[in-house]
């Protein structure tokens, strides 16, 4: 038995058009899904409405001798959940597929199993991303916030897929740890509390003092959420080129740790077999 | 009852041990569910450091918030699992074989599983009442009836949510997403809900009679505050009972979920 090889190689042209019919395929079966969207749509606006609640209190009551807030904190987190949910439950489907002994037949394919299922997943998170997009506009209009300028809507695209990638990436590694662990849960939590640490998902990094803001800043954490939901705040090109290149930094850094674990995951199971 | 009750413990005593078998996985989803849950705490930490304050509720207010929420959860969990995925199981139509054994039908689906993660909440929730919750031992029976009506009240909801699978074939993650919205409602201090979120916070997700009545009632106690408490949590087993057993009829009749 043996595994098409995640890296570009010669066939990497052909592998194009097959990560896009995967990317469309789960873009597809979002879409589908449309009452799963629904759902995770409101599950958005009542998140939105208990955290908007939240910094709004802390905002009015300005207690002596507490941290100035320095702009709406309801519209950083606004963008920050929308990257959060429109992840897709990645680690999941590879504990399942890992742990579950369907990994084998997926090595017997002409393509690579890793680029397939991520191609996959992205397309269904990028619609996610639009849905959870359109319900976020229209709370922010309903709710009568003072808009963030233009520009910082467009900085925010770019970097909220970037982003989505990075998440991605890393909810990824906790799922390949499925070659070694029964349940990736601990794993996936761990990552998770650490967006709330590191990545500023409830509120920004700048917040806090500047040693542990300097390392949140360069932590894979923030690339997925804090510089894209930055963007709202205080948007600026100069920030926008600082996130593209940590972004960029991370996809690249968190892309080889897949291909390492999975190439020592996959040795273990043709070793050992997969149980 | 009593026999009730000893089928239960029996039913549930299998299940833990089932849970506790596979000791690696269940050391590892314990210690995740403490660590994620002492992150929250040093989250919260961080916040009132930070903030002191937010609608009169301070960093103690908060440790009881969640020391109560992480064991309410905690104990639904470990201790009456199955009501995580009763949803599923209705609609898989695995009510059909316990149908044909004696009676006590909630009882056994809620005893089907033990959540492991589960005694990693239940463990962080005590650790959090005890050293942050700023509590007295002249507390602690009131806090024994305020989890007990919290618990009560969190699984009775869950399962009301649960039931509508007798009715619509999707009601599997949308029972599951209620009971995540009434736990996200639970975990954010009860001072920043006002107005109709407040009315929902009350109502059709009671995340009020889940932690926030019953924090009152620690904070202060008093008859009235234990009559609003122990009505809210009869109240909502009322109903979990009553729309599970009309669901039954339907089931039993034949209906599948979303025929007529």
């Amino acid at each position: 038995m043996t595994s098409t090889p995640l890296t570009a190689d010669a066939r990497a042209p052909s592998l194009l058009p097959a990560a896009w019919a995967a990317f469309r395929i789960g873009a597809g079966q979002t879409a589908a899904g449309w009452t799963v969207l629904a759902g995770r749509c409101l599950f958005y606006t009542l998140i939105m409405v208990v955290i908007s609640a939240l910094w709004d209190k802390v905002a009015a009551e300005q207690v002596a001798g507490a941290i100035r807030l320095s702009g709406d904190l309801a519209i950083y987190v606004g963008a920050t959940e929308w990257i959060t949910l429109s992840l897709p439950a990645l680690h999941i489907k590879f504990e399942d597929e890992i742990r579950g002994g369907q990994l084998e037949p997926h090595l017997l394919r002409p393509k690579p199993y890793l680029l397939m299922t991520f191609a996959q997943s992205l397309g269904g998170a990028l619609v996610r991303m639009a849905a959870l997009g359109a319900t976020g506009m229209t709370l922010l209009l309903l709710s009568g916030r003072a808009r963030p300028p233009m520009e910082a809507f467009g900085y925010l695209a770019v970097l909220g897929v970037l982003a989505l990638i990075v998440g991605m990436l890393l909810y990824g590694l906790a799922g390949l740890g499925a070659f070694w662990a029964r349940r990736v849960l601990p794993f996936q939590l761990v990552i998770q509390k650490l967006m709330f640490l590191l990545g500023g998902l409830f509120a920004p990094i700048s917040l806090y003092p500047g040693w542990l803001r300097q390392v949140g800043e360069a932590s894979p954490f923030a690339a997925h959420l804090y510089w894209a939901g930055a963007q709202v705040m205080a948007p600026s090109f100069g920030m926008f080129a600082t996130a593209l290149a940590w972004q960029g930094f991370w996809i690249v850094v968190l892309t080889g740790g897949w291909v390492i674990l999975w190439r020592a995951g996959l040795a273990k199971v043709l070793r050992e077999g997969g149980a | 009852m009593t026999r009730f009750a000893r089928l239960y413990l029996a039913q549930i005593g299998a299940a833990i041990r089932c849970a506790f078998a596979d000791r690696a996985n269940f050391t590892l989803q314990v210690g995740g569910m403490l660590l994620n849950d002492l992150f929250f705490l040093t989250l919260w930490w961080m916040f009132f450091a930070g903030f002191h304050s937010v609608g009169g509720w301070e960093r103690r207010d908060m440790a009881l918030l969640m020391g109560m929420t992480t064991i309410i959860v905690g104990v639904c969990g470990g201790l009456f699992g199955g009501y995580r995925d009763l949803a599923a199981t209705i609609l898989k139509g695995e009510l059909d074989a316990l149908l044909t054994q004696p009676k006590g039908l909630i009882g056994r689906l809620l005893a089907r599983e033990s959540i492991a993660s589960a005694w990693g909440d239940m463990g962080a929730g005590v650790v959090v009442l005890a050293g942050f919750a700023e509590l007295s031992w002249v507390d602690l029976p009131w806090l024994l009836v305020a989890l007990a009506a919290g618990s009560t009240v969190f699984l009775t909801a869950s399962i009301s949510f649960a039931t509508l699978a007798f009715w619509a074939s999707g009601a599997r993650s949308f029972a599951r997403e209620l009971t995540d919205f009434m736990l996200l409602f639970s975990s954010y201090p009860g001072s920043i809900y006002r107005g109709a979120v407040k009315a929902i916070a009350f109502t059709v997700l009671p995340a009020g009679f889940v932690v926030m009545l019953p924090m009152q009632l620690i904070r202060e106690p008093g008859w009235a505050a234990l009559g609003v408490v122990m009505l809210g949590a009869i109240a909502h087993a009322a109903l979990a009972v009553a729309l599970f057993h009309l669901g039954l009829a339907r089931y039993r009749r034949g209906a599948t979920p979303g025929s007529a």
